[in-house]
């Protein structure tokens, strides 16, 4: 068996991971991939706690995110891709113009 | 029997409803409303003398008709007080009201003067104000009506309004005055105050609590624990500031030269009857107030004193012919005033009266004259008309004898009056006697200048074409003229103390008995009881009450000759002279009336330096507060919001070490690195 | 049910205008609000209230239905009439109409939302001095601001958008001010109230309510509220030195903007005073009494010297707005009979010739498309009915006997210059009074030189009298203000009888 523990701390190395690519890049695409390790990084947490726990509700709770992170992939390539069209480019610095 | 007392609100509403009249309807009526006037002020001068003999059957009428706000600290209203010096009054005021009506015609409608409704519905409205503040019953309506009698002077002064010159005057006719009513309005309230009720008349008045608090039997209000007659004195002459003003008192007279801006049968209502003869009939009407404190009766007096000499000089030199008749009137009253500190009410009032009468006879004279002259007033253009107007000359005449007090005319047995009471008086008074002097030292003066104007208008050879055909008038000013001319020459009849006093004849002080209450009258309204509560006791000169009778008037009627007779060398010659380069520096000291309007110019411009610092201090200091901290904080918002980078990245870091940041707040408070 | 009727039909007025073509607004508008006023003279008809509101005296049409509960207090709709709020409610329905009518000539743009704004306006406007509970009233009030900034906003001057902005921001962290001081006042009361009803925290109040809240002593608390909510509402009324948004409002205002503005919304500011401040707080009140006079005082003078010094006439309406509210704080601070009546009696007053006179300004304005003394002279040669009434409603503001005016200031005067609960009342009695030399020297120059004299013009427009439904309302209101002056009692009886209560609420000892 191994301990919750273990678990705990792979998920916190693999946000850490995400957090990394988000705070050091500048790329949109980057930034997608980073976030969705985020968020896998809490479904691992989730389905842990559950089978701690044995409750169900944390896997429900997963599959939940799963479906969102699906949705917002979607969503994230589509501004993704008005990005590029508009500016030539992914880089999240370029477009300033909403600002102040 | 009808009761006559039940039309006192009538005399008042009737020029009233011609006011409403004349507005409305002036100009579809004939003359622009004239006859509505005529009518309504003939109606009240009957229903004036109807109400005087009802007084004269012995019987007054009090009464509340009236309330205008009925509190429970104070009950305000408005009602009549008819006595023997109210009644006289009445009978004054439309009496002369009427005749500026009628010389109207002449001098308006005849002259093709154009808003005449307007000018009529003034008219009206400023007859009803006046006789509302003569029949008042209380300080508060006097105060009322004393301010509407303003209002009208401000409309009728300013009557051609699209000139430079009348708007200006009109607007310092009603500042000056209201200045002074400023005061008058802080004495109202006081009264209100202190006493509870403003009303003149009864027991419950404020004259009669007044004389029981100083009496020690009553009980009244003085803020901050003052003595009963110092706050009594104050509140007097608070009330007496409204009277300088309305009165053309010194320093609030500069007003008055400038009101002759108006039309010249305003002057006369105005001068004679109305608005500045309302400050005198104040005094006189709450005399029961003023005679209980010395100190506010002998500034009156100083005050009278020394206007009737200081408006005397200015009258000197004046050109015009209304300008003299101006300062004539400033000096005028400055007698009643003398009149009134000096304890002489009934003085004040017969001077009241006759001066009513020939003041308006000399300014309808003089409305004649310009109407004759084309509206020029420079008397240096006249000269010679005796030959072409003898009615308006021989009535001139008779209200400038009257004016420069010589026997037998109407102003001698007043002024004669007046000087005597200061004299005998003033004896134990040096305030007193100090205005007696100046008083005696204005006679000469006054007869000089009355009859300067009266050379250099009719006498002598005419100095201009027009003086050499002037314009003929009509019934309508000679019809004035006449009756005023036989009353400046009767009225002083009606009070001839002096002939009493040497020949030993009872009852022809019938003015004396009349506000004697010995007709009729109201309790506590008398001139004994004035009298009797008054400060004053009587000293002679010369061994007795005859002989200072007799020198009293020798000396007043030798000045007044003196006077008449340096103006008859100087002036009564074919082609007279300016004369003034002999007084000197005096001379333009005097031209520009010594400097007093200029000072008030001043006044009104620092006024106007500070007003305008003011609104430099509001917009800059002020409102500069509070456009600041709007500035501060949109300041601080563009500042503050270059945070909001727009980046993601910078967004994420700040999450990141916040929340560090608070991990490790949370594990030092928690104890978790121990 | 009438009030609700009355307030009722005032917002469906407004809808009903804003959905009209434009051609229609201004007589529909002006149709659609003669209806409350007749509605209200039909309250006064009715009228049946004896003491004061607040104080536990007879509401009359009084109507209350519970609403919410917050916090363990009842928030009810609560309306009903007394002495003190009678006379305003008909001062707002009387003016509105003439407002309306006022505003066919300057308007000519977007008529149906301006009206519309306006009849919302005055719906808010009878709200405010109708409601009995707090968090109605405070929604009413607040709702006021909306329609004035768009009102000041949209048709104003040239510097509208400053004008608007510095209004509704100053009078609205005002507002905030005011409340965090009532609301902890009611915090501090506890469980002595179950709801926000004004005569249940009145009550509790004077019965000693208030408990030690946070560590707040009941007397702290009450002062702190009590300078709170007159900070608060100074703004409103307004007073020195907080008045500096009030020019500028009412000179970018369109005429009939301005009317309302200072004939009614500045009467919110001393209405609340008196119901709040002076009702609620006596004690606070009498012992602020002396530095309130102050600044009383110093609104007079200071704000009629301000006005000697303006040369735009609205200018100096406006700054002279300032200057007459003095006298209503001065008459409000003094506890007597005839200072607080005197007071209310100056509010409705006032806001009958300060509507008269800037309605005249404006009519003048139509003609010459200048307010500038200097620009013109001799009007009463071209316009002289219009001038005839301008010069009247001067006369009005002077203080002149028989006109409103006179019967509002004598009041205050006369139950200020003896009052016992005030030191130095004379003093500063005599000094305000001061204010009515002044307000003379002002309005009596700008007219001399705007209004006679031979005509001029600096700006290129044709001068002629102006159209009827110019000079209608005008002749009116100056009816109303004459009627008003030679027969105050018809609203100073019940003033007085709704003003006792608050008057006795202070002992004389102080």
């Amino acid at each position: 068996m191994v301990p919750v523990q273990w678990y705990l701390l792979l998920a916190a190395g693999i946000f850490c991971i995400g957090l990394f690519g988000v705070l050091t890049r500048n790329d949109a695409l980057y930034f997608l991939m980073s976030v969705e390790l985020m968020m896998n990084a809490a479904n691992i947490n989730f389905v842990a706690f559950a089978w701690y726990y044995s409750n169900l509700t944390g896997q429900v709770f997963a599959l939940f995110v799963i479906a969102l992170a699906a949705a917002e992939v979607a969503i994230g390539i589509g501004i993704i891709l008005v990005m590029y069209r508009n500016f030539g480019d992914i880089d999240v610095t370029v477009p300033t113009e909403m600002r102040w | 029997m009808v009761d006559a007392f039940a039309y006192v609100p009538a005399v008042v509403l009737l020029p009233f409803f011609s006011f409403l009249v004349a507005l409305g309807a002036g100009k579809y009526l004939p003359k622009g409303g004239a006859f509505g006037g005529i009518a309504a002020t003939a109606g009240s001068f009957l229903l004036s003398i109807w109400i005087a003999t009802a007084v004269a059957g012995g019987r007054a009428y009090d009464e509340t008709l009236y309330t205008w706000a009925a509190g429970d600290q104070f009950e305000l209203t408005f009602g009549a007080l008819i006595d023997p010096l109210s009644a006289l009054m009445l009978v004054i005021v439309t009496l002369v009201a009427l005749l500026v009506h009628v010389f109207s015609l002449g001098y308006m409608n005849d002259e093709g003067e154009t808003g005449l409704p307007r000018y009529y519905a003034g008219l009206g409205l400023f007859t009803a104000s006046m006789l509302g503040f003569v029949v008042a019953d209380n300080l508060l309506m006097a105060f009322m009506f004393f301010e509407l009698v303003g209002l009208c002077s401000y409309l009728l002064i300013g009557f051609h309004f699209r000139e430079p010159g009348p708007p200006s005057a009109a607007k310092k006719a009603f500042l000056v005055t209201r200045f002074g009513d400023y005061f008058f309005l802080v004495g109202v309230v006081a009264v209100f105050a202190t006493f509870g009720t403003a009303a003149f008349a009864g027991e419950g008045s404020f004259p009669a609590l007044a004389e029981a608090a100083l009496a020690g039997s009553g009980d009244v209000w003085t803020p901050g624990g003052l003595g009963v007659e110092t706050w009594f004195t104050v509140v007097g002459l608070l009330v007496l500031g409204g009277v300088v003003g309305k009165s053309a008192q010194f320093p609030l007279h500069t007003w008055l030269p400038d009101a002759m801006e108006g039309p010249t049968p305003v002057s006369a209502l105005i001068h004679a009857a109305t608005m500045v003869a309302a400050g005198v009939y104040l005094v006189a009407r709450m005399y029961g107030f003023y005679a209980l404190t010395p100190t506010t009766l002998a500034v009156i007096a100083f005050v009278g004193g020394f206007t009737a000499l200081f408006a005397a000089t200015m009258g000197v030199v004046k050109d015009e012919l209304k300008q003299v008749l101006a300062y004539s009137t400033i000096s005028q009253y400055g007698y009643m005033m003398l009149a009134l500190g000096a304890g002489g009410y009934v003085a004040a009032v017969f001077h009241l009266t006759t001066h009513a009468f020939f003041k308006a006879l000399l300014f309808l004279g003089a409305g004649s004259v310009i109407i004759a002259m084309h509206h020029n007033e420079d008397m240096w253009d006249m000269g010679g008309l005796r030959s072409k107007m003898p009615v308006t000359y021989y009535t001139f005449l008779a209200g400038s004898l009257a004016l420069a007090g010589i026997f037998p005319f109407a102003g001698f047995w007043s002024k004669d009056e007046i000087l005597y009471e200061a004299l005998v008086h003033g004896l134990n008074e040096p305030l007193l006697l100090g205005g007696y002097v100046m008083g005696l030292l204005a006679v000469p003066v006054t007869a000089f200048y009355t009859f300067r104007m009266v050379f250099l208008t009719f006498h002598g050879e005419p100095r201009s074409a027009t003086a050499r055909d002037p314009e003929p008038v009509r019934w309508n000013v000679k019809g004035p003229l006449t009756v005023l001319g036989s009353l400046a020459v009767v009225t002083g009849f009606i009070n001839m103390v002096p002939v009493q006093k040497v020949l030993g004849l009872e009852g022809i002080d019938y003015l004396h008995r009349w506000l004697d209450n010995e007709w009729g009258g109201i309790e506590g309204l008398s001139s004994h009881h004035y009298a009797d509560i008054g400060p004053y006791s009587s000293g002679y000169i010369a061994g007795g009450e005859v002989p200072t009778v007799l020198v009293g008037a020798a000396v007043s009627l030798g000045l007044a000759l003196a006077g008449l007779g340096l103006a008859w060398r100087l002036y009564n010659v074919a082609s007279p002279t300016e004369h003034t380069a002999k007084l000197g520096g005096i001379k333009d000291v005097l031209y520009n009336n010594y400097y007093l309007d200029e000072l008030q110019v001043w006044i009104a411009y620092r006024t106007e330096d500070i007003a305008g610092g003011s609104d430099t201090f509001d917009q800059g200091i002020i409102d500069g507060v509070v456009n600041g901290v709007s500035s501060v904080s949109l300041a601080g918002g563009s500042r503050v919001r270059r945070i909001q980078t727009g980046l993601v990245t910078q967004y994420a870091t700040m999450l990141t070490l916040g929340l560090i940041a608070l991990l490790v707040v949370l594990g030092l408070n928690g104890g978790w690195f121990l | 049910m009438i009030l609700e009727a009355l307030i009722g039909f005032t917002f469906l007025a407004a809808l009903l205008v804003l959905l009209v073509p434009n051609e229609w607004a201004g007589r529909l508008a002006f149709a659609l609000s003669a209806v409350p006023f007749v509605g209200s003279l039909y309250l006064w008809s009715r009228f049946d209230a004896a003491g004061n509101a607040l104080t536990g005296g007879t509401i009359a049409f009084e109507s209350r239905y519970e609403w919410v509960e917050v916090g363990g207090r009842t928030v009810s709709w609560f309306v009903g009439l007394d002495g003190i709020s009678l006379p305003l409610v008909v001062l707002t329905t009387f003016l509105v109409p003439l407002a309306i009518l006022s505003a066919w000539t300057p308007v000519d743009s977007r008529q149906s939302q301006f009206y519309g704004l306006m009849l919302f306006m005055e719906a808010n406007l009878l709200g405010v001095f109708t409601a009995l509970d707090f968090f109605l009233w405070f929604v009413f009030w607040e709702a006021v601001l909306v329609p004035m900034y768009f009102l000041i906003g949209i048709w104003g001057g040239p510097r509208r958008k400053y004008a608007a902005i510095k209004f509704f921001v100053y009078t609205n962290a005002a507002s905030l001010l005011m409340f965090i001081g009532f609301m902890s006042l009611t915090f501090a009361l506890g469980d002595s109230i179950g709801s926000l009803a004004l005569p249940e925290i009145t009550r509790a109040l004077a019965d000693g309510g208030l408990e030690t809240w946070f560590g707040i002593s009941p007397d702290r608390m009450a002062m702190v509220a009590f300078l709170a909510m007159f900070a608060g509402f100074a703004v409103k009324v307004p007073i020195v030195p907080v008045h500096t948004w009030l020019p500028d409002a009412h000179v970018e205002a369109p005429t009939p903007v301005s009317v309302l503005l200072a004939g009614v919304l500045l009467k919110m500011g001393t209405y609340a005073l008196l119901r709040f401040n002076f009702t609620m707080l006596p004690e606070q009140a009498s012992a602020l009494a002396v530095p309130i006079a102050a600044i009383a005082v110093i609104s007079v003078i200071y704000g009629a010297m301000l006005a000697l010094a303006q040369k735009d006439l609205k200018r100096i309406v406006a700054y002279s707005s300032v200057s007459s509210m003095g006298y209503v704080i001065l008459g409000l601070v003094v506890f007597t009979e005839y200072g607080v009546g005197g007071a209310t009696f100056q509010m409705v007053a006032h806001g009958l010739i300060s509507g008269l006179m800037f309605m005249a300004v404006g009519v003048v304005y139509n003609a010459t498309h200048t307010r500038m003394v200097g620009d013109m002279a001799g009007m009463a040669d071209r316009m002289p009915l219009t001038v005839g009434i301008l010069v009247a409603g001067a006369f009005g503001y002077m203080g002149l006997p028989l006109m409103a005016g006179f019967a509002g200031e004598f009041f205050i005067f006369v139950g200020a210059f003896g009052a016992p609960s005030l030191p130095y009342a004379p003093v500063f009695t005599a000094l305000a009074m001061f204010g009515i030399v002044i307000v003379a020297g002002y309005l009596l120059s700008a007219m001399q030189k705007t209004l006679f004299g031979p005509f001029r013009l600096e700006t290129d427009y044709e001068v002629g009298p102006a159209p009827f439904h110019d000079v209608a309302p005008l002749a009116v209101l100056l009816a109303a203000i004459i009627v008003l002056g030679v027969a105050p009692d018809i609203f100073f009886e019940m003033i007085r009888d709704a003003a006792m209560p608050v008057v006795e609420g202070v002992s004389v000892d102080v």
